[in-house]
């Protein structure tokens, strides 16, 4: 009897929990729930989940559900599993150098026809560079969220007590070379340097702007790329001042010294002077207490360029509730929804209105200077639309690495990066 | 009484694996339905220059590793062997090292090596030895990663104690008597009776070696400096999931197939041989 007792109230406990656990579907039984797929760090996903929020108390009928994958290598196999088993997220946020596969087998729904139908948003308002950057093969792909290109993180308390004035927006790469060698210091005189004067990831699309600066080119032709052209004269000259900054003029870690800690973990720490990262790292810098910082735009060359960074929201093609998703997509995009993604100081936003808006050029936040990010804008160049753009990066990244930190010669790591990017060329899927 | 574990593996293991050498004959990018592509996909791996890398790179790691391996799980058995106050404590810290997590262990050797705060070169550095930079000198990188295979020798120590119980005590008995020293004891009579449990020991490692590295590169060294820690399992996965070449991928996991087909035949092969013998 005891028993028959016990096991009807753990019924009775179990089925009040169930109503407990779900009111929402008692509420509102035709409610249509999409998923999206996100690649961020805690303060993105903090972001993300108040445009959710807002987002679904504007839209009662539809629910998002958020899905962080952090670290972009993760994030883009979990993709693919989620293709390949047929339940692809209903909207994901990918990189423009990142979503070509999917473009090219068709896995992506374009918005063309959803966004020609919008009340809210129109096509003129998204800076074209970026809507350029999602365009395959003339239809535009995926929302561009944001935008944004890489830039100079400085710590002014390294730089004041060296007694330097702070970079200017005219800067040039010798004045850049000069600061960093005085920012490079052996503080307690035992040999080993413990403040550096620059940091960056030896990396083609960090090496790509001072390439493009200095009037060269990364592949043959732009529009319809069929090899590498980093053997070029303008191109190997601005590798060979790119690669120069570790190997001769040691302003950058060494391989020893960034392994054994990160440049951007130095920088967090106060012992190195400047950084080259996009916008993304904004959030977590914001949260330095230590000193103050300030970011300055990329020293010029010969001509005026930098590389563009932007995400975009995608739907995917498999998706049962397109119609669903755009709506999220949509208000995600609208002056509301840009501004909470805005203020997280995450993103600069991909419209051109907003981008003048107080929630981004906010003169209390840090950084101040932030309006350097718009000044580039219309000089920002994107690396070519091809599906297999993710080889040839790594092709180019896995020697590019060895030659900045003086494991093997220049002219061999063009070589090798130039033969074996080549079959990536020749073949599009 | 086995019904369960049979059906798990050919759910689990054999038909993926069966479907997986269907892989290697089509285009698949998991995204559009694959398409026949004949042998194409191995000339296309056999072609490219980074295959034939990660190929050496594979067989000097796995028979780098599983003999030093094996040696040393013999080592450490012979010394953990004698029944000793605190012998089991001993037994306990090595075996940790082969149930401990593949991401842990990885994640604990990151650390170990990392080449200016890492226990292991502040401990050179104050011997006043050289400190290689480890897993970031393209020369000492694969080289590191052997060294960290080779210490996992819990499981090897385990059986190999397991299969020295089994010797009968009438034999050192009898070695006693005949005035046996203990190396003489060791190399006549140890020895050759844990050898056949040493070779299968070495033919696991081996396999093992070849097949599951894929953990400590990805955590470790991302297959760099260059490629000088890309082995087979890591440029399959990227390959597969990175690039979405799943039938190339598959065209490399049958190349692996073929490189430890052979040593598990022989495994399999030389316990049949012994059991028979034992039984009859």
């Amino acid at each position: 009897m005891i028993r028959i007792v016990g096991v009807l109230g753990i019924a009775l406990l179990l089925s009040a929990a169930c109503v407990a656990l779900e009111p929402s579907s008692a509420r509102a039984p035709e409610q249509t729930s999409v998923t999206f797929l996100i690649s961020g760090d805690p303060a993105d996903e903090e972001a993300y989940r108040t445009l959710v929020e807002h987002f679904m108390a504007e839209v009662p009928e539809i629910r998002v559900e958020l899905l962080n994958i952090p670290g972009q290598g993760d994030f883009r196999r979990r993709l693919t599993a989620d293709f390949a088993a047929g339940t692809p997220p209903d909207i994901f946020l990918i990189n423009y150098r990142r979503y070509g596969p999917f473009a090219a087998r068709d896995a992506i729904a374009p918005i063309d026809a959803f966004l020609a139908q919008s009340d809210v948003l129109r096509r003129e308002d998204f800076y074209p560079q970026a809507l350029a950057a999602f365009t395959w093969r003339g239809e535009l792909m995926c929302m561009p969220q944001n935008m944004s290109s890489p830039v100079i993180y400085y710590n002014k308390d390294l730089f004041d007590a060296a007694g330097l004035p702070y970079p200017t927006n005219d800067w040039r790469w010798d004045d850049f070379v000069n600061v960093a060698q005085m920012l490079t210091r052996d503080l307690n005189g035992d040999g080993e340097i413990d403040q550096y004067g620059f940091g960056v990831e030896a990396a083609l699309v960090r090496a790509a702007p001072f390439i493009w600066m200095n009037g060269g080119e990364i592949v043959d032709d732009p529009a319809a790329p069929t090899a590498l052209a980093l053997a070029e004269p303008a191109s190997r000259e601005a590798l060979a001042w790119f690669v120069s900054l570790q190997n001769a003029h040691r302003v950058v870690p060494d391989a020893v010294a960034e392994a054994a800690e990160s440049s951007l973990s130095r920088f967090l720490n106060g012992r190195l002077a400047m950084l080259m990262e996009s916008r993304r790292v904004v959030p977590e810098f914001r949260r330095i207490e230590a000193f103050d910082w300030d970011v300055a735009p990329l020293p010029q060359g010969k001509e005026q360029a930098s590389i563009l960074h932007s995400d975009a929201f995608c739907i995917a093609a498999a998706s049962p509730y397109r119609e669903a998703a755009w709506r999220f997509v949509e208000f995600a995009n609208t002056r509301v929804g840009q501004t909470i993604l805005a203020r997280s100081g995450r993103t600069i936003p991909s419209r051109i209105d907003l981008a003048q808006d107080p929630a981004f050029l906010d003169a209390q936040a840090r950084p101040h200077n932030s309006r350097i990010f718009l000044d580039a804008i219309p000089t920002l160049r994107a690396f070519p639309a091809l599906a297999t753009w993710a080889d040839i990066e790594g092709a180019v990244d896995a020697e590019l690495k060895q030659a900045f930190y003086g494991q093997i010669a220049l002219d061999d790591a063009i070589a090798a990066a130039t033969m074996r990017s080549a079959e990536f060329f020749s073949r599009q899927e | 009484m086995a019904a369960p574990f049979v059906f798990g593996a050919l759910l689990l293991v054999v038909l993926p694996a069966f479907l997986s050498f269907a892989l290697a004959f089509v285009q698949y990018d998991a995204l559009s339905p694959p398409t026949w592509r004949g042998i194409e996909n191995f000339a296309v791996i056999f072609r490219r220059e980074v295959f034939w890398i990660a190929l050496r790179n594979t067989l000097v790691f796995a028979f780098s590793a599983a003999p030093l391996q094996a040696l040393g799980a013999l080592m450490i058995a012979l010394l953990l062997h004698p029944e000793r106050r605190g012998v089991r404590v001993h037994r306990a810290a090595v075996y940790l090292t082969s149930v401990l997590p593949d991401v842990a262990y990885a994640l604990i050797w990151l650390w170990l090596l990392n080449p200016l705060y890492g226990p292991i070169n502040l401990t050179l550095a104050w011997l006043g030895l050289p400190t290689p930079a480890w897993l970031v000198d393209p020369r000492t990188a694969l080289a590191s990663l052997v060294i960290v295979a080779a210490v996992r020798v819990g499981e090897g120590m385990l059986l190999l104690i397991a299969a020295w119980r089994t010797a009968p005590d009438s034999i050192y008995d009898a070695a006693q008597i005949d005035g046996a020293d203990r190396l003489r004891t060791f190399w006549h009579i140890t020895l050759p009776w844990l050898a056949p449990w040493l070779l299968l020991l070495l033919i696991r490692d081996l396999v093992m070696a070849i097949h599951s590295s894929l953990t400590p590169v990805i955590l470790m060294t991302g297959g760099g400096p260059g490629y000088a820690t890309t082995l087979l399992p890591f440029l399959m996965y990227e390959e597969a999931f990175t690039h979405l070449r799943l039938g190339e991928a598959a065209a490399m996991m049958v190349v692996v197939f073929a490189l430890i087909g052979p040593p598990i035949g022989l495994a399999g092969w030389l316990t049949r041989r012994w059991w028979r013998e034992d039984a009859a």
